[in-house]
């Protein structure tokens, strides 16, 4: 009861701190109008009275002082005394709180900013239960230890029987297959799978059901679960669906259930639309049961308290069995990996990379601020020297100037999370694809609370030292010299390595995003070997269940050429399969050279092999070295012709003149066909725009044809007319076949350096936060040290100084700060930068130019930060200066 | 919890609940009250006395309301609470422990 009374009485007073005290006001009042009273009926004048009433009553603010003591909430209201108080001091000071902010808002805004796309990356459990037992199951050749295969279905069945030590095993492989029967035709991504997929993974359905075990035994009825993206797209939500005939590649499955679109898995790749038997697929269903097709990837989930090393030991045990046993499965053994280090393993070295860099940004912040809170607490000496003097403990000051640092860090932070979300907002778009799909990137929970204490953490670190120096134990000296020399020893020491430090993160950070823009721009100015701009590209697949024969594929291509060059505006146009940096990669085929020794048992001449109409080089300006191109004549009924790259005619023509030259290779299994060799073309980036063209031969398509290619059109009409004609002559053709992944070739290999633009943007804007916080930090130092050093200006002035010596005296000053931060950066970079050198292209790690370069434009800058108090100091009056002090 | 009280500070608290038990009273009251029941032997100094009001009303012991009063506006009124009575018996059996003790010492020293 009473306890309850107390807490009510405390709180009240908190709460109602002004009415407790206009209470208390008038209590008092009334007890001195009662003693004037008094004294008036003692025969006193009205005056007399009331100042005999006030000098009996005694000091009225000590009695006010004693009461308010005993409401025992004094710790709260100095609190909100303290927090009033730095909000007072920020707001006269707004150029000091506005660099403050701002740095606290870069460092903390950054770094909550990559801290979310950590969270969504590495530290977001992936969205199954109990994601740790799930290990993906490989195939591994002992000679190519790090190729990991696919597992033959009847391989993945006796696995699936025998093993020990996983819960429930499933295999997966993907195909596209063309969709048709309800609208448009298009291509759809589909899962082959084995059932047992949604139980290892723990789905469930939106409607109907799922794949249970008997649709995936042999003459099953065909059935498809189709994912909620596609439900939505293609069947407007239909709440019907299920139990609807789709087709597939010209075969009607059943519709048997949705999944939702919380099903993300594969997570990192393209989503899947359809789920299907890999039994029931046209082009895997007839392969499943040969042995030695390893088409299957598979994931398990071990049974709890089994680690992957033990599920290791014993798969690796029975694959060597399996080895012994079938002959096709010699010299493959079996290799587990963690489901989630296959997802996020490629991905964490370049987002610690960036944390680092974060990391070090923020330390800079710090660095900044605290330098500018300590300037401040410096100057503020006397006031502090004051209070002391007055009573102040030496807990109550620190606490006081804690409070400020602490409402400094709590508003920074606040800036922070805000700069945050818009960055996150602005960086969207640049993400890699691989990194956007894994899962949506938000400022959440998680990353509020890493926001929250790393201002905390920042503002306690930076307003620690600020405080400890700012209250000195000798007072008196303090108030004699004027407090500003207070702590200014130990101050202006911690001032110059906070300013070193700074100078040297900075110029880490300022090598190791020069170094990715240099990189960048070597490999976005790289010559391609073809001309890009005004391409347009986009892909024709023929579903294989309508046109089976190359007779087919070629007439249809003919077909295509005419009437796309029967479109208006579309000057020229060709086909080819595959097209540079496509994203279904390139076709690389072994060859041999008609007239050349044998190779060795085991070695092997490969290059990249392109099937194209005779147009293509012109269209795509590859230019002829030697020879022709193709023609017309290039036809079935002709000889088979060929054209090399001028890197395969270097490297296995070394001295020979390569025209005339016979090779046999070809798409199998046609790979034996002897072709004639009738030009030489330049060299093409095909893979990567960072990678150096290899060797890489091509064919004429009427020669060797496809079922589909994909068409490249040059043309001055804008994109979309341009995919609106492709279309239009696919349609006039065959109206069920889609026409998909229509993009200007610019844009397609902006999409292949992706992830190079985004560390460079990301690693790159560090830098310039990491320059603009090195200026701000400097320029703090200089200003603050040159007006101390006034007064001796003053007198240097007044001896005969020239306004020229003054400038190089404070100039003098900062670059020599800088300087050794830039020695103590460089040697920093030098052992940190190779970390790097696996995210460069040909840019060593020790790159001179950019270290100069970078030194370069760092001191510049701190030239500059420098000039403006240097300025300031040169117009000092040396008679004002030294009547100063 | 209440700080270790002198003799003197409890002493006041004493008187303060004591004059306070029999009727509400406002400080004046109080402070006039103690003068003229002690034969003005006592005078509570107002440097003393509002400290000690508001420390006993925020332990608890005592209670204050607004109320029209003699002085012919609202005062602020200080009464017992049920807890500041068991106080108050426990103040007064302290002191009467206290002052025979004394009264024995002085008797028999």
């Amino acid at each position: 009861m009473r306890a309850i009374r107390i807490i009510r009485r405390r709180m009240h007073s908190f709460v109602h701190h002004s009415r407790a005290e206009w209470e208390m006001q008038r209590e008092i009042e009334m007890h001195i109008q009662q003693l004037t009273r008094e004294g008036l009926g003692a025969g006193m004048t009205e005056a007399e009275a009331r100042t005999a009433a006030l000098r009996e009553f005694g000091s009225i603010e000590q009695i006010k002082d004693e009461c308010r003591d005993t409401r025992r909430v004094r710790w709260m209201q100095d609190f909100v005394q303290d927090l009033r108080y730095g909000v007072r001091m920020l707001r006269e000071s707004p150029g000091f709180t506005a660099v403050a902010l701002l740095t606290l808002a870069l460092g903390i805004g950054a770094n909550t900013a990559i801290f979310s796309v950590v969270d969504a990356v590495l530290l977001r459990a992936l969205p199954y239960p109990d994601p740790d037992q799930l290990v993906l199951m490989s195939n591994v050749p002992e000679k190519q230890p790090n190729a990991l295969l696919g597992i033959s279905y009847r391989d993945f069945t006796a696995y699936r029987e025998h093993n020990q030590v996983f819960s429930e095993m499933a295999g997966n492989t993907f195909h596209n297959l063309t969709l048709t029967g309800a609208g448009e035709p298009s291509i759809v991504n589909t899962a082959d799978v084995t059932p047992e997929i949604f139980s290892v993974l723990g789905a469930a359905p939106l409607a109907g059901r799922l794949l249970l075990p008997e649709d995936g035994k042999p003459g099953a009825a065909a059935v498809a679960v189709i994912s909620e993206d596609l439900w939505r797209s293609r069947f407007g939500s239909d709440p019907n669906v299920v139990g609807h005939s789709i087709n597939l590649d010209m075969r009607p499955f059943t519709v048997i259930g949705i999944l939702p679109a919380s099903f993300r898995y594969p997570d990192g790749a393209p989503h899947q639309d359809v789920w299907i038997s890999v039994l029931q697929d046209p082009l895997f269903g007839p392969r499943a049961s040969q042995p030695g097709v390893r088409l299957l990837g598979v994931i398990a989930r071990l049974k709890p308290g089994v680690s992957v090393s033990k599920g290791q030991a014993e798969m690796g045990a029975m694959g060597t069995r399996f080895a012994q046993e079938y002959p096709e499965d010699t010299g493959f053994g079996i290799r587990l990996r963690p489901y989630r280090e296959a997802v996020v393993g490629n991905l964490r070295f370049a987002l610690l990379v960036l944390l680092t860099a974060v990391g070090l940004v923020l330390l800079m912040a710090c660095a900044n601020v605290a330098n500018l809170l300590l300037s401040r607490a410096t100057s503020r000496g006397r006031e502090i020297a004051v209070r002391i003097a007055l009573g102040a403990t030496r807990t109550r000051i620190l606490r006081q100037l804690l409070t400020e640092s602490a409402l400094l860090g709590g508003l920074g932070g606040l800036a922070g999370v805000c700069l945050a979300v818009c960055m996150i907002r602005i960086l969207q778009p640049f993400l890699p694809p691989e990194v956007a799909r894994i899962g949506s990137i938000q400022v959440g929970g998680p990353v509020l609370v890493f926001a929250l204490a790393l201002s905390l953490a920042a503002s306690l670190a930076f307003g620690l030292a600020p405080a400890l120096i700012a209250t000195p134990s000798n007072l008196q000296a303090n108030i004699k010299e004027g407090g500003e020399r207070t702590g200014q020893r130990g101050g202006r020491h911690l001032r110059n390595i906070l300013a070193i430090a700074e100078i040297a993160l900075a110029l880490m950070l300022l090598v190791g995003g020069g170094l990715l823009i240099r990189s960048f721009a070597l490999v976005t100015s790289v010559n391609p070997g073809f001309d890009p701009e005004r391409v347009i590209r986009a892909e024709v697949s023929l579903p294989q269940f309508e046109y089976r024969t190359p007779q087919q594929w070629r007439a249809f291509a003919d077909e295509l050429r005419t009437r796309l060059h029967a479109q208006t505006g579309f000057g020229e146009c060709a086909l080819a399969a595959p097209l540079p940096m496509d994203r279904q990669g390139q076709a690389s085929f072994n060859f041999t050279i008609v007239g050349n020794p044998p190779l060795p048992p085991g070695k092997t001449n490969t290059a990249n092999y392109a099937t194209v109409s005779p147009d293509y080089f012109r269209v795509m300006r590859i230019p002829l070295l030697r020879g022709r191109f193709f023609s017309e004549h290039d036809s079935p009924s002709n000889p088979n012709v060929a054209i090399i790259s001028q890197t395969l005619a270097r490297v296995y023509f070394a001295n020979e003149e390569p025209i005339g030259r016979q090779m046999r290779f070809g798409f199998p299994p046609n790979s034996d066909v002897m072709r004639e060799i009738v030009g030489v073309v330049g060299d093409v980036r095909d893979v990567a725009l960072s990678q150096e063209p290899g060797p890489a031969m091509y064919v004429p398509f009427s020669q060797a044809p496809l079922y589909g290619g994909e068409v490249v059109v040059r043309s001055s009409l804008n994109a979309s007319s341009v995919a609106a004609g492709i279309r239009q002559a696919v349609y006039s053709i065959d109206k069920d076949l889609p026409v998909t992944d229509i993009e200007s070739f610019p844009d397609a290999i902006g999409q292949s350096v992706s992830r190079e633009r985004f560390r460079t943007l990301l690693l790159g804007s560090f830098s310039g936060i990491a320059l603009a916080l090195a200026a701000i930090g400097i320029f703090g130092v200089i200003s603050y040290s040159a007006s101390q050093r006034r007064h001796e200006i003053g007198i240097r002035v007044a001896m005969g100084a020239q306004r020229r010596d003054v400038l190089l005296l404070i100039l003098g000053e900062g670059v020599k700060l800088a300087l050794v931060g830039v020695a103590a950066g460089t040697g920093f970079a030098f052992l940190l930068t190779r970390w790097i050198a696996s995210l460069l292209y040909n840019v060593s790690a020790r790159d001179p130019l950019t270290f100069c370069s970078v030194t370069a434009l760092l001191l510049g800058v701190v030239v500059i930060a420098c000039y403006v108090p240097a300025r300031r100091a040169m117009r000092v009056d040396p008679m004002v200066a030294l009547r100063y002090q | 919890m209440p700080k270790p009280s002198d003799l003197l500070q409890g002493t006041l608290d004493l008187l303060i609940l004591k004059t306070i038990a029999r009727k509400p009273l406002h400080g004046w009251g109080i402070a006039k009250r103690i003068q003229t029941l002690s034969g003005d032997t006592l005078s509570v100094g107002q440097g003393s006395l509002y400290p000690a009001l508001h420390r006993l009303e925020n332990q608890g012991w005592i209670c204050a309301e607004w109320e029209e009063s003699d002085l012919g506006r609202p005062a602020k009124v200080y009464s017992l609470t049920s807890e500041g009575r068991k106080q108050l018996e426990r103040e007064l059996r302290s002191w009467n422990r206290l002052s025979s003790a004394v009264h024995l010492l002085i008797q028999n020293a």
